[in-house]
């Protein structure tokens, strides 16, 4: 069943790029969604039935070694396939009515074929079983976001962020092609079947391991190899967006989990350790940044760079248990990361869909125009309230637990007997903490300034509810942050013997009842979601029937007490900067803003203010001082090179030849 | 029997090569075009030569397509570019006549030393040959990168193809006639797009002379 699955998912991705090419306007938007959600529907398929039979699938068909393709889906791959799935599904169906606003405007027909394309070189990539395959479909996918990036390409800002997103995606893939080369150790098949067997001397093992975080950092967006991420995703269409961030992102993660943990099958404990300090540091500098902005969808992509410093506290902690032999533990980390994996995917896919409703509407993301929104769009608002307090990680939502599961992890370092992992994991522990709360207060913010209180604007006040089809995609990822955060006593199972698939970690079978516990020696907790769920439900019935008995049930109507002012007017309101204002003084010497105010006062009186200017910029400091002195060696070299192109057609010629002539040189005279 | 077409091998790649360096010392294109042209006959006899006591009837028809492409559709359509420009002479190539047969004769000795090992382990009759198809080879792009009138380069693009040819011919006895067709229609599409291209650059510059292309720089 499984060949005819990935047959299904192939063709109907196919299908809707095509779709999008051939036809126009409402037919073509509704035939790329289709083929989209088919395609993504059959991945997810593949995905479920191969993880729960736990089957290894080679697809042999005659004619694919010919393309020099080979695919294989182990338990691993399965996971993410049901991640791609999720997503993609939620998104083509959000796509076709998000894509109606473009049309006329910007080339549906780039953006529906390019979107099917990404979809499929996503299903295609967790697939590969050797170099080529892998490396290929990478650059398919990279190449096709960066067009779905563009779309928008007469906005201010969208250029430049798709020639940042491919600059640094590059970066990254030329050390993931050395990665690659270097494991094959001269096997020019380049199957990950003979890497698994290679044996290679421990410093070629980390050499590959750098290069390979290297190359799978820039696309997860682990700081400091983030930049592109707040820049690509905020101006990339909302669906696009939510795939972006819910699923390409991720593959950085596939990618460091192949290598690290299925190709290498581990390493010394400093691998985790450096996996663990920049997921650390992503995590908490990620939610720093996200405070700061004001733009709902870059902040939104802030909070990616923070979620996948969560994904990485899991997959480090992992590797590093795994190397001082502590496997139950090392299971625990690496099904904290998967599980974070497939609940940030959800949460943030929504989220960047719900973004994408508000822009909708009211044509801007700049939160300081917004408010108000709950009103007129109020299932949009509730989808997004959904997917606010999954990210902050409020029981009984998917967020806590597996944020919770990461915390659990994190705790059994104290079983490591070493000064460094005793010293270092509290302090990833209170990092950790750290950002979970600052992450509330992130969202406070979103949906407070941007769904409460008075329209701050015209647009946000003629804001109509999205359409039906948007709406639907959205609910698809409530029903999955819900479903997710109630059941991990089916969702943990699963992920260990997606875990267990890879055999090289031997997972201890979990016995699972309601709860979330880890009998690890020495470390134990439980958490029963469900219980939570439920007790909520409870606590609001009985508060119901509290209310509906005792209290005074009459409505009145009456004005919003204003401190004794007369009108109230929506300048009046709290600001986005304003209650991030706190965060900024405390965070002063990691933000440095600088502020600007400009009083413009009538000339016959200072007491009349005509106009107040205040503008207040955060300065990413250390990313200037990462990347300048990159991008002028960069710079210089470039013109050192373009020396070489005298723009004369003999001198190419001549090259030619002298490279001809070299090649034989070598060639007779080597041996 | 082997002495002879080891001969007749080494008589047409020798004949080859020397209207190959025809166009380092003529200046007129009607000489470079039937330098082309005895070229390919040459490069036809020796395929046919080949066929004949190899034994490859393949080599036969190739022979006859050499004939029929090279030897006359290419000439004409080069003799009516060279009606056209014709009179744009190769007047001040970037090396001189003698420097240009000089270091052609290096390029043959070359030519010689980098195919030695191939000729020392052969037991092919047209070993010998061999390193004259290398040579010729060198010469082509040697032609193509001193030269500087468009019509020029693309005749001595087209040797090169010759020496590539025969050089495919004598190491190997022909190489199948599918890959050999295909060789013939990209030579051929090549040729044309070369073609378009020297229209194309006359129209815009007034000459054919590629020196000018650098003026596309900004």
């Amino acid at each position: 069943m499984a060949p005819e699955l990935l047959l299904l998912s192939v063709a109907g991705y196919t299908a809707g790029a095509l779709a999008a090419l051939a036809f126009r306007g409402m037919v073509g938007r509704a035939l790329v969604a289709a083929g989209a959600l088919g395609g993504s529907l059959a991945t997810l398929a593949l995905g479920a039935w191969c993880l729960a039979t736990g089957a290894t699938l080679v697809f042999a068909a005659p004619w694919l070694p010919l393309t020099g393709f080979a695919l294989r889906a182990d338990s691993l791959s399965a996971f993410f396939l049901i991640v791609v799935g999720l997503a993609a599904a939620a998104a083509s169906l959000y796509g076709f009515g998000y894509s109606a606003h473009y049309d006329g405007r910007y080339s549906l027909r780039l953006l529906g074929a390019m979107f099917n394309v990404l979809l499929l070189s996503l299903t295609v990539q967790v697939l590969a079983d050797n170099a080529l395959t892998f490396l290929v479909t990478w650059e398919v996918m990279s190449l096709s976001a960066y067009f779905l990036v563009l779309t928008e390409h007469d906005q201010a800002g969208t250029v430049r962020a798709a020639n940042w997103y491919l600059g640094v995606t590059h970066a990254g893939f030329a050390a993931l092609i050395a990665a690659f080369l270097v494991l094959a150790a001269g096997d020019m098949t380049g199957s990950f079947a003979a890497m698994r067997s290679v044996g290679l001397t421990p410093g070629t093992r980390n050499l590959v391991f750098l290069l390979a975080l290297v190359g799978f950092g820039t696309k997860a967006g682990v700081i400091p190899l983030h930049v592109w991420l707040p820049m690509a995703h905020p101006v990339a269409p909302s669906h696009v967006s939510a795939v972006l961030s819910g699923v390409v992102i991720k593959m950085g993660v596939y990618g460091l989990m192949r290598v690290t943990l299925d190709l290498l099958g581990g390493g010394p404990a400093w691998w985790g350790g450096i996996v663990l300090g920049l997921g650390a540091v992503s995590a908490l500098l990620g939610v720093l940044y996200a405070l700061m902005e004001h733009d709902l969808k870059r902040l939104l992509a802030y909070h990616s760079v923070e979620n996948m410093g969560i994904i990485l506290l899991g997959v480090g902690a992992g590797l590093m248990f795994q190397s001082y032999g502590l496997p139950a533990l090392a299971t625990l980390g690496f099904i904290a990361g998967l599980y974070h994996t497939l609940n940030h995917a959800c949460f943030k896919g929504l989220l960047f869909l719900g973004a994408g409703s508000v822009q909708y509407a009211t044509k801007t993301r700049n939160m300081e125009d917004l408010g108000g929104l709950i009103k007129r769009m109020p299932r949009t608002a509730a989808c997004f309230l959904v997917g606010a307090a999954a990210i902050s990680a409020l029981p009984p939502l998917n967020g806590f637990a597996s944020e919770w599961l990461v915390f659990q992890t994190l705790m059994g370092g104290a079983l490591v007997p070493r000064p460094e992992v005793a010293i270092g994991m509290p302090i990833a522990v209170a990092m950790l903490a750290l950002s979970s709360g600052l992450a509330v207060a992130c969202f406070v913010k979103a949906f407070g300034i941007t769904f409460l209180a008075l329209p701050r604007s015209t647009d946000a006040a003629r804001a109509r509810e999205v359409p039906a089809s948007m709406q639907v995609g959205m609910l698809l990822l409530v029903g999955m942050c819900v479903a997710l955060g109630v059941t991990p006593f089916l969702v943990v199972p699963a992920l260990s013997r997606a875990l267990a698939g890879l055999g090289r970690i031997p997972v201890t079978p979990i016995g699972f009842s309601l709860h979330l516990p880890f009998s690890v020696a020495g470390v134990t907790g439980e958490m029963s979601p469900l219980l939570l769920a439920v007790g909520l439900a409870l606590l609001g019935v009985l508060t119901a029937i509290v209310l509906r008995l005792l209290a005074d049930r009459r409505l009145r109507v009456g004005d919003t007490w204003g401190c004794g002012r007369i009108g109230q007017t929506p300048r009046m309101e709290y600001t986005a900067t304003a209650f991030a204002e706190p965060l900024r003084r405390v965070f002063a010497e990691l933000y440095r803003p600088t502020e600007d105010l400009s009083i413009d006062f009538h000339p016959k009186s200072k007491y009349f203010v005509r106009s107040i200017a205040y503008r207040s910029e955060v300065q990413p400091w250390f990313e200037r001082l990462l990347y300048t002195p990159v991008l002028s060696a960069l710079r210089g070299a470039a013109a050192r090179v373009r020396q070489v192109q005298a723009g004369s057609l003999h001198l190419y010629l001549a090259y030619l030849t002298i490279a001809l002539l070299v090649l034989l040189v070598v060639a007779r005279w080597s041996r | 029997m082997d002495a002879t077409f080891s001969q007749l091998a080494m008589l047409g790649s020798s004949l080859m090569l020397i209207f190959g360096l025809i166009l380092l010392w003529r200046r007129r294109v009607p000489a470079y075009i039937n330098a082309f042209t005895g070229q390919s006959v040459a490069l036809a006899g020796v395929a046919g030569a080949t066929g004949y006591f190899g034994t490859e009837s393949e080599l036969y028809w190739v022979a006859a397509f050499v004939l029929l492409l090279k030897g006359l559709v290419i000439p004409s359509l080069l003799r009516r570019m060279g009606r056209r420009f014709g009179s744009e002479r190769e007047l001040d190539p970037y090396v001189n006549t003698a420097t240009s047969l000089l270091l052609a004769g290096l390029l043959v000795l070359f030519g010689y030393a980098v195919m030695r090992p191939l000729v020392v382990t052969s037991r092919l009759p047209t070993r010998a040959s061999m390193a004259l198809a290398m040579g010729l080879i060198l010469v082509s792009l040697f032609v193509i990168v001193t030269r500087k009138k468009a019509l020029t380069q693309v005749v001595g693009f087209l040797m090169l193809e010759n020496g590539i040819a025969l050089l495919a011919i004598l190491g190997t006895y022909g190489i199948p006639l599918i890959v050999e067709l295909g060789v013939f229609l990209d030579a051929l599409l090549g040729f044309l797009v070369m073609q378009i291209f020297v229209y194309r650059i006359h129209e815009t510059f007034e000459t054919i002379d590629v020196e000018q292309l650098s003026r596309l720089r900004h």
